[in-house]
């Protein structure tokens, strides 16, 4: 064989072992013909199906929040690898894949309890009505119900078909008519007999770049088994019950507060009477959070670490791409952050100034 | 011609100095974690440390994942990188070529005397890590049956073993492939130093574009992409995602590059 037939061979093998993994790729989506509007209604009601799969997420919202908001800044500005089993609302379980461990969260009815193997710890609290986010939010479907909140048929529009794991999926593009979000627009690709949305790309500004992406690498539709949802940690797992789930469940339980029942024009989206506020929709959103002098100082601190802050007498303010965070340092130390615009931001953070009571005993 | 490589493998001292190199950072630091009892922060370390100081029998996986990031492809670049040019180097190669042996049963001899060097190395760190690990390290008072699974589930002893020795095979595939290149550069380069850098190159290089998002194109093709997805071989269940990939990356430059390493030994000009 001469020299030159030996490297055709090469390059040929090259060539076959390169090309092969991209074909499953080149198999075209199927088209649908299902409309915007009835594709957006199946994502907001497909809460209750099950389903399993591989996730991967990435984030490029770089939030410079200290130590306290720390595992916030991860979920939105890093890559995460996902596994998840949902049979349900009320049974799931979501496993953040590290190289050195696992982070995982099970739930179960009202509980849910997050288990760390570097730790070795399984901690267990009751679901707060208030949260921050966590790795079973950013779940394609959970994404997919959380930004389509309240939209209507008129801000959506339909997107050609795509293959996400496997599966022909059509795809809804979210484009929301509310001036104080700051987000440009959220584009969606769904399975069309489940309405679970397979891939979320969510878009701020004008840049073309998805700020957050979150999508299946495999999927299935089928019900995950009972086992792989239930809580079966081994015995050299220390067990622990713990009052609160983060920061925010705390200071909503504790701290001494009530919150206004609407701020810049958004209303608050749950019915307690507690010190933290949910307010707005889909992603016109944003929560507000009381901090203790010593917490309020760190996230001030970092805050002003970031070129991009602007302090005032009214408080920190800090926008890095779609999200928007201010400190106040008028009165009780409330931290506001979301996806809404500095304007809407500035003007809650005043209502919430000018709104916000003492409860309990503290009356 | 195998038993002639192997043989000469074993008998070098280089040999077994580098065996004993390499084994000595897994049991040093297995040595400084049971005098200080201080494992790694959460998130720092290389997979498994934090969880050796309750379990014991988890240490030559800690192991595993303190030597194959650097050490071990190094010292495969090193001997793989050796095995044509080292020979033209020292002038051998020659006589070698001279004794009725075709020159592609000399590189599948080379390649199995580099694979066997990889198979010593990690059996040597394995059973020292193992023999540390339960001699030295887990919280003896805890008498548990089996370990725990990363995902926290329990692991019975047989289902560790087994996973254990999947993840030591895992391991040295992923070193074949890095034998491959070396042995490929030493085809094409005078030197063995060269071939061993070259090498070496690939998988620094290799390393560091995984950490850059403009690389996401190539991430998948990269020779350093699933080397520790070994841990995924002990969550549970087993996700077989990345090892699969990994296996098949591995087979495909084993392949391309021992394919090369042929065609342009086949035909070379020996002088020295």
């Amino acid at each position: 064989m001469t020299p030159l037939r030996r490297w055709s061979l090469v390059a040929l093998v090259a060539a076959l072992v390169i090309l092969a993994p991209l074909l499953p790729r080149l198999l075209p989506a199927s088209a649908s013909d299902v409309t915007a509007a009835e594709l957006l209604s199946r994502v907001q009601t497909s809460g209750e199906r099950a389903y399993s799969g591989y996730v991967e997420t990435d984030g490029a919202v770089q939030l410079a929040v200290g130590d306290d908001f720390s595992d916030l800044a991860e979920l939105f500005g890093d890559r995460m690898r996902l596994r998840v089993w949902w049979q349900d609302e009320d049974a799931w379980r979501v496993n953040r894949l590290l190289l050195s461990g696992e982070e995982d969260l099970v739930h179960d009815g009202e509980r849910t309890t997050s288990y760390d193997y570097e730790r070795a710890r399984a901690v267990t609290s009751r679901d707060p009505e208030i949260r921050l986010p966590r790795t079973s939010d950013l779940v394609p479907p959970s994404m997919g119900r959380i930004t389509t909140d309240g939209a209507g048929a008129e801000e959506v529009s339909r997107l050609p078909a795509r293959r996400i794991a496997g599966v022909s999926a059509p795809g809804l593009r979210l484009e929301p008519t509310s001036e104080q979000t700051t987000i440009d627009h959220v584009d969606l690709w769904v399975d069309e007999d489940t309405g679970l949305a397979l891939r979320v790309e969510v878009y701020a500004g004008a840049s073309s770049t998805p700020v957050l992406t979150t999508a299946f690498r495999e999927f299935s539709a089928a019900a995950p088994e009972p086992a792989q949802v239930a809580d079966t940690w081994s015995g050299q797992v220390e067990r622990d019950f713990d009052d609160t789930v983060d920061l925010a469940d705390a200071a909503n339980q504790y701290a001494p507060f009530r919150v206004p029942r609407r701020v810049a024009g958004l209303e608050r989206r749950t019915a307690g009477n507690g010190a933290v506020g949910v307010y707005g929709t889909g992603v016109t959103r944003l929560i507000a959070v009381p901090l203790r002098e010593g917490d309020a100082d760190d996230l001030r601190e970092s805050l002003l670490g970031s070129p991009a802050a602007v302090a005032t007498d009214a408080g920190t303010l800090l926008a890095v791409g779609p999200v928007s965070v201010f400190l106040t340092s008028e009165g009780f130390s409330y931290v506001l952050a979301g996806t809404v615009t500095d304007e809407t931001l500035l003007r809650a953070a005043e209502d919430i100034v000018a709104g916000v009571r003492l409860r309990g005993r503290f009356e | 011609m195998i038993r002639v490589e192997l043989s000469k493998l074993l008998r070098s001292r280089r040999t077994w100095t580098t065996v004993l190199l390499i084994d000595a950072l897994p049991t040093l630091v297995g040595v400084l974690l049971a005098v200080t009892d201080l494992g790694p922060r959460p998130g720092e370390g290389p997979a498994f440390l934090s969880a050796v100081l309750t379990d014991g029998t988890l240490f030559p996986l800690a192991a595993l994942a303190i030597v194959l990031p650097l050490f071990l492809p190094i010292a495969v670049s090193v001997t793989a990188g050796e095995a044509i040019a080292g020979e033209a180097a020292a002038g051998t190669l020659r006589y070698v070529l001279v004794r009725p042996v075709g020159r592609l049963r000399l590189l599948v001899a080379k390649l199995v005397a580099a694979m066997a060097f990889v198979v010593l190395t990690v059996l040597v760190v394995a059973a020292t890590a193992y023999v540390v690990g339960v001699t030295l390290l887990g919280d003896q008072s805890v008498q548990v049956v089996g370990s725990t699974s990363v995902s926290g589930t329990s692991l019975s002893t047989p289902e560790l073993v087994g996973r254990t020795f999947l993840a030591l095979g895992y391991a040295m595939l992923c070193m074949l492939g890095v034998a491959a290149i070396a042995l490929f550069l030493s085809t094409v380069a005078s030197s063995s130093l060269g071939a061993a850098l070259g090498t070496m190159s690939i998988f620094v290089g290799s390393s560091l574009l995984l950490t850059l998002d403009a690389s996401e194109a190539i991430r998948d093709y990269l020779p350093t992409r699933y080397w520790l997805a070994f841990v995924d071989l002990f969550r549970d269940p087993i996700l077989w995602r990345d090892l699969q990939a990994g296996v098949i990356l591995q087979g495909t430059y084993v392949a391309v590059f021992f394919a090369a390493a042929w065609a342009n030994f086949a035909t070379k000009d020996v002088t020295e």
